[in-house]
């Protein structure tokens, strides 16, 4: 009887420890991603894929791999970069110094900061020479403070795309704190605008429009049979998955 | 008679993965594996036909890091190194396989690893550039250029600067090496924006390529969709890959490299064979490496393989060559019955999946071109630059951005596993903008230091570490690399601004990162007339 409380009492214990534990890792995670710092969890997840997938035996990596080389996250300057990822998404990321934040409240008044909102606008100038105020529409996107960059669904092909950084007071009213550079979103589709001069052969269009390269599974392989290409002779997951798949007739 | 140009584009890249301080770095293989399997057989097959006499053309886009390591003399001693290893290996192999069926495979390997090292080091003087020199200049090749350090062009435009310093950097890397100008350039990635065109402009660079939906969609429809090259408005030319070319050959699903009489890629020896035989074979530390000896055949889709036929797969690479010509014939007669000028066809591949993912790819390439001359004297294999001699005249439209890679846009070098590095390269490129504008004129241990800095900063920007992060394999690597080019460079920054300059810092980077020796910073200035007397 004594024995088996031992056990349960250990056992017990072990499961603490363990909940605590998982505690501590996941608060850390959540931590790090509000402060925006890049991922340091690479090597788990590489060990993890490859041990999953397909290697008979474990490959033993070299012995421990000295830290990363330390570089700033905050570079001390205010800045709004916005970047194109594809006619539908734009990538935003930013800085914000002390200085600039401190200047919004001298402005605003020292409760300003707290009692306002921030939120990244994004701005519609297709066609227009923007000034700031003369934007076709635009859009909000609420942001958390302690967010330094993010991804925005925008789904504007073909346009001309800036976005402010700023806060929103709760009667609505808005002020920039940063403002981006002008981006352009690819086109997704053959273009209506025709030359005279160069009238197209409408027998060729019907050969190829068919392929759309937003969605053609055919980008998807391409992707794969690219691993061929850097990581020479180290094979991914997913690239093994495929080329089996290429073993159909 | 029906008439069609095809043009093969071979894109030859490997990032910068030269490591002094260890003879084994693993990322060095990548190297090894690429010359012994990709480009020594490629370039062995173009010699053939110039023996034969076939009057084959083909576009060859060599990275400007490539090009570095291909010349540069610690990574030719350690290949032959590595070359005399794997020929001892084979060698011991066709003892251990004799009387078996394995044995003629074994053989052929043992007799390719050979002729590998009499084409390095005896044909070429273990300079392979050489090679490729001889059949441009024979007037086979068409060689182009690539982004100095395979920079992923379209989201280092924030900086112009930078794009110009990693197209200014390639075009003279080239002509020191060529002896003339790139006419081309294979942007890296295949990524275009708007805007690109007029920095390839200032280096007189004629043509780019873009997928097919860079052209398809451009602002004024092409009249001959991607048959025919379009002008940027301010007349550099574009050429828009087609797609069922690509297909063939590409495809998982379709595509010859998964033929079950193909040699099946994932059957190494380096992982297969007992331990202790292999072990002086493979990483020093005892990690499982391909050796490139795979004795197997594709076979079926289970996983017992059977082993490797030469006859059988050389059958199946001749007749997939002429398969792949049949269809472009065809293609071609579709096309000559629409358009009122010669279509052409662009079928541009990674040079890397010929031999190294599909062994037979450079065998089944030489059996395209010599049958094309042969057997289909409709079809006349073609480069860029003689299809814009032919026809001069070409519709003006603005491509669309776009990519090769998944989805045909940015995202594969934008997603939430690589975002995080443009917030330091682009705060690096303006640094360095700003370092090459102040001390343009610096000489001495300053004039290091600023070219030791934009050569850290071109080596951050490859789009090589962003496409590993998002594939999931090697990680750490490419966040390694990443973040030491962003320190080192900021660490010299750092100095420089404040004019205490570590010259045994400086020194041991230059040693480490000695790619691009003649750097000109200037580039990252701005526009520099110089720069048109300089390349032609």
């Amino acid at each position: 009887m004594s024995i088996m409380a031992w056990v349960l009492g250990v056992a017990a214990i072990l499961l603490l420890l363990i909940v605590i534990l998982q505690r501590a890792g996941f608060t850390q995670g959540i931590l790090r991603k509000k402060i925006g710092s890049p991922k340091q969890s690479y090597m788990e997840e590489f060990a993890d894929e490859l041990a999953g997938d397909f290697l008979v035996a474990p490959t033993p990596y070299p012995k421990t791999k000295p830290q990363h080389p330390e570089i700033p996250w905050q570079y001390g300057a205010d800045r709004l970069v916005l970047m194109v990822r594809d006619p539908n998404w734009l990538f935003a990321y930013w800085e914000i110094t002390a200085a600039k934040q401190d200047e919004f409240s001298q402005q605003y008044g020292q409760s300003a900061w707290g009692s306002s909102r921030p939120v990244l606008r994004v701005y519609d100038v297709t066609g227009v020479e923007f000034n700031g105020s003369n934007a076709n529409n635009y859009i909000d996107y609420a942001i958390s403070d302690y967010v330094d960059n993010w991804h925005l669904e925008v789904s504007r092909p073909n346009s001309t795309l800036c976005v402010d950084v700023g806060r929103v007071f709760p009667d609505g009213r808005f002020v920039t704190l940063l403002r981006s550079n002008i981006v352009h979103t690819p086109s997704m589709e053959v273009s209506n605008l025709v030359d005279e001069e160069w009238m197209w052969i409408d027998g060729i269009y019907r050969t190829i429009t068919r392929l759309h390269p937003g969605s053609s599974p055919l980008m998807m392989e391409d992707v794969s049979q690219r691993m061929g290409l850097v990581p020479l002779g180290i094979s991914s997951p997913e690239f093994t998955r495929s080329a089996n798949n290429s073993n159909l007739p | 008679m029906n008439k069609g140009n095809l043009c093969f584009v071979l894109h030859a890249h490997l990032p910068f993965v030269r490591h002094p301080e260890d003879e084994h770095f693993l990322e060095e293989r990548w190297f090894y594996e690429a010359v012994t399997e990709s480009y020594i057989p490629m370039i062995s097959a173009f010699d053939e036909l110039v023996e034969e006499g076939v009057p084959f053309r083909l576009t060859f886009s060599v990275s400007p890091t490539l090009l570095t390591m291909l010349t540069d003399g610690l990574l030719q001693e350690r290949y032959l190194r590595h070359l005399d290893k794997l020929i001892e290996l084979a060698e011991k192999e066709v003892q251990r396989t004799s009387n078996t069926v394995l044995h003629p495979v074994a053989v052929m390997y043992r007799d390719r690893f050979h002729h590998a090292r009499y084409v390095f080091a005896e044909k070429y003087g273990c300079n392979l550039i050489n090679a490729l020199r001889r059949l441009q200049d024979l007037g086979r090749l068409e060689v182009i250029t690539c982004a100095a350090t395979h920079g992923f062009l379209p989201l280092l435009m924030t900086q112009p600067g930078a794009v110009r310093a990693q197209v200014g950097v390639a075009v003279e890397l080239y002509t020191k090496h060529f002896g003339r100008p790139p006419v081309g350039i294979w942007l890296p990635e295949c990524a275009y924006t708007h805007g690109i065109e007029d920095i390839l402009k200032e280096f007189g660079i004629k043509y780019f390529f873009t997928d097919t939906h860079g052209v398809l969609f451009a602002s004024r429809r092409p009249k001959y969709g991607v048959f025919a090259p379009v002008f940027c408005p301010n007349g550099v030319a574009v050429f828009g890959r087609d797609l069922e070319s690509s297909r063939q050959v590409w495809s998982s699903n379709e595509g010859y490299p998964g033929d079950f009489d193909y040699r099946e890629y994932y059957r190494d020896i380096g992982h297969d064979l007992d331990y202790d035989y292999i072990s002086p074979y493979i990483h020093p530390d005892g990690i499982r490496l391909n050796t490139g000896i795979k004795y197997s055949r594709i076979t079926g889709k289970g996983y017992d393989k059977e082993p490797y036929n030469v006859e059988y797969a050389r059958y199946k690479a001749e007749n997939h060559a002429g398969n792949f010509l049949f269809n472009r014939e065809h293609q071609f007669q579709y096309l000559n019955s629409l358009m009122d000028r010669e279509p052409i066809i662009v079928a541009p591949y990674d040079a890397e999946l010929f031999g190294h993912w599909w062994f037979e790819g450079p065998y089944w390439l030489q059996n395209v071109l010599r049958k094309a001359h042969y057997d289909f004297p409709g079809i006349d294999t073609i480069t860029p630059g003689d299809y814009l001699k032919k026809y001069t005249c070409n519709q003006v439209v603005l491509p669309c951005p776009s990519t090769w890679g998944n989805k045909g846009y940015n995202e594969v070098w934008l997603c939430r596993e690589n975002d995080w590095v443009y917030r330091h390269l682009h705060i690096a490129a303006s640094r360095m903008v700003e370092l090459a504008s102040e001390h343009a004129y610096a000489g001495g241990l300053k004039e290091r230091a600023v070219k030791q800095a934009a050569r850290e900063l071109l080596l951050a920007q490859s789009s090589d570490w962003a496409f590993i992060m998002h594939t999931g394999t090697m990680v750490d690597y490419a966040i390694r690399r990443t973040k030491q080019h962003i320190q080192n460079f900021l660490r010299l920054y750092e100095q420089i601004k404040n004019n205490s300059i570590d010259e045994s810092f400086v020194g041991d980077l230059e040693y480490r990162n000695n790619i691009f020796p003649d750097i000109n910073t200037n580039h990252f200035k701005g526009q520099n007339p110089e720069v048109y007397s300089e390349t032609g």
